[in-house]
C-alpha cells in the first residue's frame, strides 16, 4: 500500500506536500582560470583602487620632486589611473598648445593650416614615455638587477613624473624661444630629479644599478628635445 | 493546469504575429520607428528633467544613435577642414571617428576599473548620445564660423561642451563609489574637451 504521507503532510488545500530539501544548494559556476590573467579587467582593477585624495597627494609628491617621499605616498598601492590620464592630458596639451603656439607666431592668421600630425606624434611619444619605457626599465630592474620594486611601481612613478609637464607645456604656448627653453629645462630638472631621488636607494647599491640612471636621464632629455623641436618649434622667416 | 515555468501558448502566437508584422511593414515605417527611438533616447539623455527613473531607460541601449552622431560630426568637421590636399580631410575624419569610439571605450573601461558596475555598452551608448550638442555647435560653426570673430565662436562651443559634460557626468558619477567620483568624471570632461576643441579649430 502506498503511503501518501500522514495528515500532517497536507497543506491547507488538502494537497500532499512533498518534502522540501532543507539545505538549499546554490549552484555557482566556478570562475574559470583565464588563459591570460594579464588580459582580464579584474587583474587591472587592483591598480585603480585609489581615491581622488590619493591622486592629489601623489601629484603633489611629484611636483615637490626633491623629497624622496613618493614610495611613502604610494604605500605599496601603485596605480595606473594617474599615468594613463596624466599622459592623455599631456597629449591634448601638445596637440592644442603646439598648434596654438604656431598660430600666435603666424603672420598670415587667416590661412593658418592646422597640423593634425601633431596628434599622431604626441600619442606615440607620450605613451611610449609613460608606458613602454618604464615597462622595459622595470623588467630590467626587477629581473636582471633584482630590485624590490615591481614593474608597475616603476610605471606609476614614471607616470607621475610627467605631471610637471602639464604645467610646463601650457606655459610653453607663450611664443618666446627663451621662455620655452626655460620652462622645458625646469620641467626636465623636476622630472629627472624626481625619478633619481626616488630610485636612489636602488641605484646606489651596485655599479650595474647605477647604470640605470643613464637611460633615465637620456630618455627625459630626448623627450624635451622632441617637445621643443617638433611641437614648439619656432618658425623662422625665410628670405627668398 | 498551471503553467509555472512556461509562458502560456497564446504569447508565442502573439510573438509570431509581431515578427510577421515587422517583416511586412514598409522600410519607411521601420526607419521612422528607429528614428523615433533615437529621438526619445536623445531627449531622455540630454534633458535631465525627463529622467525620473534614474537612468533605467538606458538599459535599452543602442549604438545607432552614437554612430549617426559620430558620422555627422566627423563629416561636418572634415568637410569644413580647409586643405589643399584631401589628406587633411581624411585625417580629420579618421581622428574624430577613432577619438569618439576609442575615447568612449577607454572612458567606460576607466569607470569599470574604478569599480563601477555598469554594462559596457550602456555607458558607450550614453557617451555617444551626449555627443549630440557638440554636433550642433560643429554645424553652427561650420556654417557661420567664418563670419564670426573668435570670441563669439567660443560661446556656443563652451555652452555645448558644458551641456554634453553635464548630461553624462550625472550618470558616470553615479556608477562609482563617492570617493572616486572625480576620478571617473575627469576622463569624461577630457573626452568632450577634445571633441569641442576640434569643432572650434577646424
Amino acid at each position: 500500500m502506498q503511503n501518501f504521507g500522514s495528515n500532517d503532510d497536507l497543506d491547507e488545500k488538502g494537497h500532499v506536500m512533498t518534502e522540501q530539501p532543507k539545505i538549499k544548494v546554490k549552484f555557482e559556476p566556478k570562475p574559470k582560470p583565464s588563459a591570460c590573467p594579464i588580459c582580464t579587467v579584474e587583474y587591472y582593477q587592483k591598480f585603480f583602487d585609489i581615491e581622488q585624495r590619493d591622486v592629489y597627494m601623489r601629484v603633489r609628491c611629484s611636483l615637490l620632486s626633491w623629497k624622496p617621499e613618493f614610495q611613502q605616498c604610494v604605500a605599496k598601492n601603485p596605480d595606473l589611473w594617474g599615468p594613463l590620464w596624466i599622459s592623455t592630458t599631456i597629449i591634448f596639451i601638445l596637440f592644442a598648445g603646439g598648434n596654438l603656439s604656431r598660430f600666435l607666431l603666424e603672420e598670415d592668421k587667416k590661412h593658418f593650416q592646422y597640423e593634425y600630425n601633431y596628434m599622431y606624434v604626441a600619442v606615440f611619444l607620450v605613451y611610449a614615455m609613460a608606458f613602454v619605457i618604464p615597462i622595459i626599465l622595470g623588467v630590467i630592474m626587477k629581473y636582471i638587477l633584482k630590485s624590490e620594486l615591481g614593474v608597475f611601481d616603476i610605471v606609476c612613478m614614471y607616470g607621475y613624473s610627467l605631471s610637471v609637464y602639464i604645467f610646463v607645456l601650457i606655459l610653453c604656448i607663450i611664443p618666446y624661444n627663451e621662455a620655452q627653453w626655460f620652462f622645458l629645462m625646469s620641467g626636465l630638472a623636476n622630472s629627472t630629479i624626481f625619478l633619481l631621488v626616488n630610485l636612489w636607494d636602488f641605484i646606489k647599491k651596485s655599479k650595474p644599478a647605477l647604470m640605470i640612471a643613464i637611460p633615465i636621464i637620456v630618455f627625459n632629455v630626448a623627450l624635451i628635445l622632441c617637445f621643443k623641436f617638433y611641437f614648439f618649434r619656432l618658425i623662422y622667416a625665410v628670405d627668398d | 493546469m498551471e503553467y509555472s515555468n512556461q509562458r502560456p501558448p497564446q504569447n508565442y502566437s502573439q510573438m509570431d504575429d509581431q515578427k510577421t508584422l515587422d517583416l511586412e511593414e514598409s522600410v519607411s515605417e521601420t526607419i521612422m520607428r528607429d528614428l523615433r527611438m533615437i529621438a526619445f533616447k536623445l531627449k531622455y539623455v540630454l534633458i535631465p528633467k525627463e529622467q525620473e527613473d534614474n537612468g533605467k531607460e538606458l538599459r535599452n541601449w543602442d549604438l545607432w544613435g552614437p554612430l549617426i552622431f559620430c558620422l555627422v560630426l566627423a563629416m561636418t568637421l572634415s568637410f569644413k577642414a580647409e586643405s589643399t590636399t584631401t589628406s587633411t580631410k581624411s585625417d580629420v575624419f579618421a581622428i574624430i571617428f577613432v577619438l569618439i569610439w576609442v575615447g568612449a571605450f577607454i572612458v567606460t573601461l576607466n569607470a569599470q576599473l574604478l569599480g563601477g558596475k555598469v554594462s559596457f555598452f550602456q555607458s558607450v551608448c550614453l557617451l555617444g548620445y551626449c555627443v549630440f550638442p557638440i554636433n550642433i555647435e560643429a554645424i553652427i560653426i561650420a556654417f557661420f564660423g567664418s563670419y564670426l570673430p573668435f570670441v563669439v565662436k567660443l560661446i556656443p562651443v563652451l555652452l555645448c561642451f558644458a551641456w554634453s559634460a553635464y548630461s553624462s557626468v550625472g550618470f558616470m558619477a553615479s556608477l562609482v563609489p563617492p570617493h572616486k567620483k572625480k576620478l571617473a568624471v575627469y576622463p569624461v570632461f577630457l573626452f568632450y574637451l577634445f571633441l569641442s576643441w576640434f569643432s572650434l579649430i577646424v
